[in-house]
C-alpha cells in the first residue's frame, strides 16, 4: 500500500526512488540553500527511517555512508521508506567549515537548534525547515557525524522512557558499535536526536570517522552494512540481523579542552581504555622543544582525541566514555 | 669561527642557539617572530638552511625539520644548520596554506621569493627570510606536503651546471625515487629557485599531506634522510646511504578539476598513470555517479585531491612527465 511523502519538491506516492530538494534558508545573493532530498519508498508497509548527515558541513563521511548505503538499497526489496538527506548543512559544507558561514551572531551549530524556530536565526531557521518533516513523518532517526580522526567509532541513542526509548536502543544495538553511550535526556539539548526523543521519535546518533578526508571507504562500507542490519531488525529487509552483543555502555561522556597550546601529537587512539593521569599526548613548542605531556582526567574509553598537529588553548583535547561497562 | 647571525640570534659558538626572526607585522601592531635554530658545531662547514611550512597547512614539514634537529648533537657537526621550522606563521595558526593578512597581492609565498621589503605582506617577509639565507647558506632544503599521506617526492633546482651538480647529490643522498630536476622558469619566486639562481644549490622534498594527513612514520623517515643530506655535504660524519637510482621527469602538469562535486580518487601517489585512463569519480549531492576524472597526461602522480569534496577548478592532480630511470 503506498502513501504520499512531501518533502519539498520531492513528493513520493508510491514505491520507487524520489529525489528532490528541500529549501532550508536563503544565500546572501538570494540563491536558495536547496539540499538533497532522497525518498525510497518499498513496496511493502513498514516504517519511515529517516537519515541524515554533515549536521556539522565538514563531517563528510556521514554523506558517504548514507550515500554508499543508498546505492546498495533496493526499493523492491523493503517494507517501509528510508528518507535521507545527506547533505544538511549545505552552507558549511561548501566552505569546509562546521558551521554556516552566515550564522555570525549566534552560536551557530546547527545541532544545538532543533526543533528550531521559523523566525530565529540563520541556524534556526534551517533546523525548523528540516525538523517539520521529520517530525511529521519519521518512525526513527538516525543522524551521522564524525569526530576528529578515522578512528572515531561509537554511538549514542537517547535514553528515554517508553516506546521511543526501547526502540532507540534496538536500533543502538543493531548497528552494533561497542562503545555506546545510552544519553541522558538532559545532556545535548537542541540536537536533532534529543528532539526527536521528545516528541517520541526512536533515535540515534552514529560517530564514525573524522572531519573533512579523515575517513576510509572501509569505515564507509562497514557502517553502509550496519545500516542494513538496522533495517533487517526493524522488518525493513530480510535476512538474518547479526548480533554484535556485548557492548560497552557509558553513564556519560566528559569533554575536556586543552590547557595548554602548541604542537600535539597524541598517543592514545579512540576505544582505548585510559586511567585518570595516563598520557594522552605531548606538547611541542615551535622550536620543537618538548613542553609537557598531556593527561586523562578522567578515567574511561577514549571515543575523541585531537589529532594535532596543531593545538590552540581550549580546543578540544579528548572525549571520554565514563564508567565503561558491558551491557 | 665565522659568526652567524640571524634575528635575534648570534650563534658564535658550538651549541643549538634559539631565538627569532621578525618578517612582519600583524594588524594589532604585534611583530611575526618566527622560530629560529641555529645548530653549531666546534669547526666551520656547509651551512644547511632548512625551512618548512612556507605554505601555512603544511605541518608535516615542522615536524620533520624538529625530529631532525633534536637528532643532531652539535658536537658532531661540521659546519652548521639554520632552521626555521614555521615560516608562514600567520597562515600556520589559521590552518590556511597562505597569510590571512594578505588580501591584495600574491598570497603564495613560495611565488614571492627573493621578496620586496616595499612590497606586500608576502612579499615582506619573503624578503626578511631570504636576505640572510641568500647570506649564510651553502646548501638549501625547503619541505613541503601535498594533499595525502602518502605524498612522496622531491625537486631540486636545475638553474646551472654547478647547482645542479650538487643539487643532484642532495636529491640522491635523500633518496625519494621520483625526483623532478627543475628547469628555469618553472616555479618561478619559489625559495628553491631564487636560491638556485644565486648560486646556492637547493633541494625541496615533497612528504606527507595537509594538516594532520601525516604519519610519524613520515617524521622520522624524512628526518633520516636529512641526516643523509647532511653526511652527503660533510656536515656530519658516516656512511651516506645509497638510495635506488632516481626515476627523473622533464617536468610536471598541475591539473585542475573541470567540473565540482563529491570526489573519490581511484589512483594514488607514485602510480604510473597512461593519458585517458580514469583517475576517479565525480559524484553528485544525491549519491549518483556523474562522471570519471580522467588522467590528462600520462606520467607518475605526484600528487592527487582525495576529496571528499571538489568545486571546480581545484588542483585534481599532479603528475611527473616523461619519467625515466637515471
Amino acid at each position: 500500500m503506498s502513501k504520499t511523502i512531501t518533502i519539498g519538491s520531492a513528493n513520493s506516492t508510491g514505491p520507487g526512488v524520489t529525489k528532490g530538494t528541500l529549501k532550508i534558508a536563503e544565500a546572501p545573493d538570494g540563491s536558495p540553500v536547496a539540499i538533497p532530498v532522497i525518498i525510497v519508498q518499498g513496496a511493502k508497509e513498514g516504517p519511515i527511517v529517516w537519515l541524515h548527515g554533515c549536521v556539522h558541513g565538514n563531517e563528510y563521511c556521514g554523506t558517504y555512508i548514507i550515500h554508499e548505503f543508498l546505492r546498495g538499497l533496493d526499493h523492491a526489496k523493503l517494507a517501509g521508506t528510508v528518507v535521507a538527506l545527506p547533505v544538511l548543512n549545505l552552507p558549511a559544507f561548501q566552505a569546509k567549515q562546521r558551521m554556516s558561514p552566515y550564522e555570525i551572531f549566534h552560536g551557530g551549530d546547527l545541532n544545538r537548534q532543533f526543533p528550531g524556530n521559523p523566525e530565529g536565526n540563520q541556524s534556526q531557521q534551517m533546523a525548523h525547515a528540516i525538523y517539520e518533516p521529520l517530525k511529521r513523518y519519521a518512525d526513527v532517526l538516525i543522524d551521522f557525524h564524525t569526530a576528529l580522526t578515522p578512528d572515531v567509532r561509537w554511538a549514542l541513542f537517547p535514553k528515554a522512557q517508553g516506546e521511543a526509548g526501547a526502540l532507540s536502543e534496538k536500533i543502538a544495538r543493531a548497528f552494533g558499535y561497542n562503545s555506546t553511550l545510552p544519553a541522558p535526556t538532559e545532556i545535548l539539548a537542541g540536537s536533532a536526536m534529543m528532539a526527536a526523543a521528545k516528541d517520541g521519535i526512536a533515535s540515534y546518533i552514529v560517530e564514525c570517522g573524522g572531519k573533512n578526508r579523515s575517513f576510509t571507504d572501509d569505515s564507509v562500507a562497514d557502517a553502509a552494512e550496519r545500516l542494513r542490519n538496522v533495517l533487517r531488525a526493524l522488518a525493513m529487509l530480510e535476512g538474518p540481523v547479526t548480533d554484535y552483543a556485548p557492548f560497552t555502555y557509558f553513564s556519560n561522556f566528559a569533554w575536556v579542552t586543552a590547557g595548554q597550546a602548541g604542537l600535539f601529537e597524541r598517543s592514545v587512539r579512540c576505544g582505548d581504555r585510559i586511567e585518570k593521569g595516563s598520557v594522552i599526548g605531548r606538547y611541542y613548542d615551535a622550536w620543537g622543544n618538548s613542553r609537557g605531556e598531556a593527561k586523562a582526567p578522567e578515567s574511561g574509553v577514549v571515543l575523541a582525541i585531537h589529532s594535532g598537529p596543531v593545538m590552540a588553548l581550549g580546543e578540544t583535547l579528548i572525549h571520554i566514555g565514563l564508567d565503561p561497562r558491558q551491557a | 669561527m665565522k659568526i652567524i647571525e640571524v634575528g635575534n640570534v648570534k650563534a658564535t659558538k658550538q651549541g643549538r642557539h634559539e631565538g627569532t626572526l621578525t618578517v612582519g607585522a600583524m594588524p594589532d601592531g604585534a611583530p611575526v617572530e618566527l622560530p629560529l635554530i641555529i645548530l653549531r658545531g666546534p669547526r666551520d662547514g656547509p651551512v644547511l638552511w632548512l625551512h618548512g611550512c612556507v605554505h601555512g597547512n603544511e605541518y608535516c614539514t615542522t615536524f620533520s625539520i624538529h625530529e631532525f634537529l633534536r637528532s643532531l648533537e652539535p658536537a658532531a657537526l661540521r659546519g652548521s644548520v639554520v632552521a626555521l621550522p614555521i615560516l608562514n606563521l600567520t597562515a600556520f595558526r589559521m590552518h590556511r596554506r597562505s597569510s590571512p593578512f594578505e588580501g591584495f597581492n600574491n598570497t603564495d609565498l613560495n611565488r614571492c621569493f627573493p621578496g620586496n621589503e616595499r612590497g606586500g605582506f608576502t612579499e615582506r617577509m619573503a624578503h626578511a627570510i631570504y636576505s640572510p639565507l641568500k647570506r649564510y647558506a651553502t646548501h638549501f632544503v625547503d619541505s613541503h606536503t601535498a594533499y595525502t599521506s602518502d605524498t612522496r617526492w622531491a625537486l631540486y633546482a636545475n638553474n646551472n651546471p654547478e647547482v645542479n651538480r650538487v643539487g643532484r647529490a642532495m636529491a640522491e643522498a635523500f633518496g625519494f625515487e621520483n625526483t623532478l630536476p627543475t628547469p628555469p622558469g618553472t616555479l618561478v619566486g619559489s625559495a628553491m629557485m631564487s636560491a638556485g639562481d644565486d648560486g646556492i644549490p637547493s633541494f625541496l622534498l615533497e612528504a606527507g599531506g595537509l594538516d594532520d594527513s601525516f604519519s610519524r612514520e613520515t617524521v622520522l623517515d624524512v628526518a633520516e634522510r636529512l641526516r643523509n643530506v647532511a653526511r652527503a655535504i660533510g656536515l656530519l660524519e658516516g656512511e651516506v646511504t645509497k638510495y635506488p637510482p632516481l626515476t627523473t621527469f622533464s617536468n610536471f602538469y598541475w591539473a585542475t578539476a573541470p567540473r565540482s562535486g563529491l570526489f573519490k580518487n581511484k589512483v594514488r601517489c607514485g602510480d604510473t598513470i597512461t593519458k585517458g585512463q580514469e583517475i576517479g569519480t565525480y559524484y553528485d549531492l544525491f549519491g549518483d555517479a556523474r562522471e570519471s576524472a580522467l588522467a590528462p597526461q600520462s606520467g607518475i602522480v605526484l600528487a592527487i585531491n582525495p576529496g571528499p569534496i571538489i568545486p571546480q577548478g581545484d588542483v585534481l592532480v599532479h603528475i611527473g612527465l616523461d619519467p625515466q630511470c637515471s
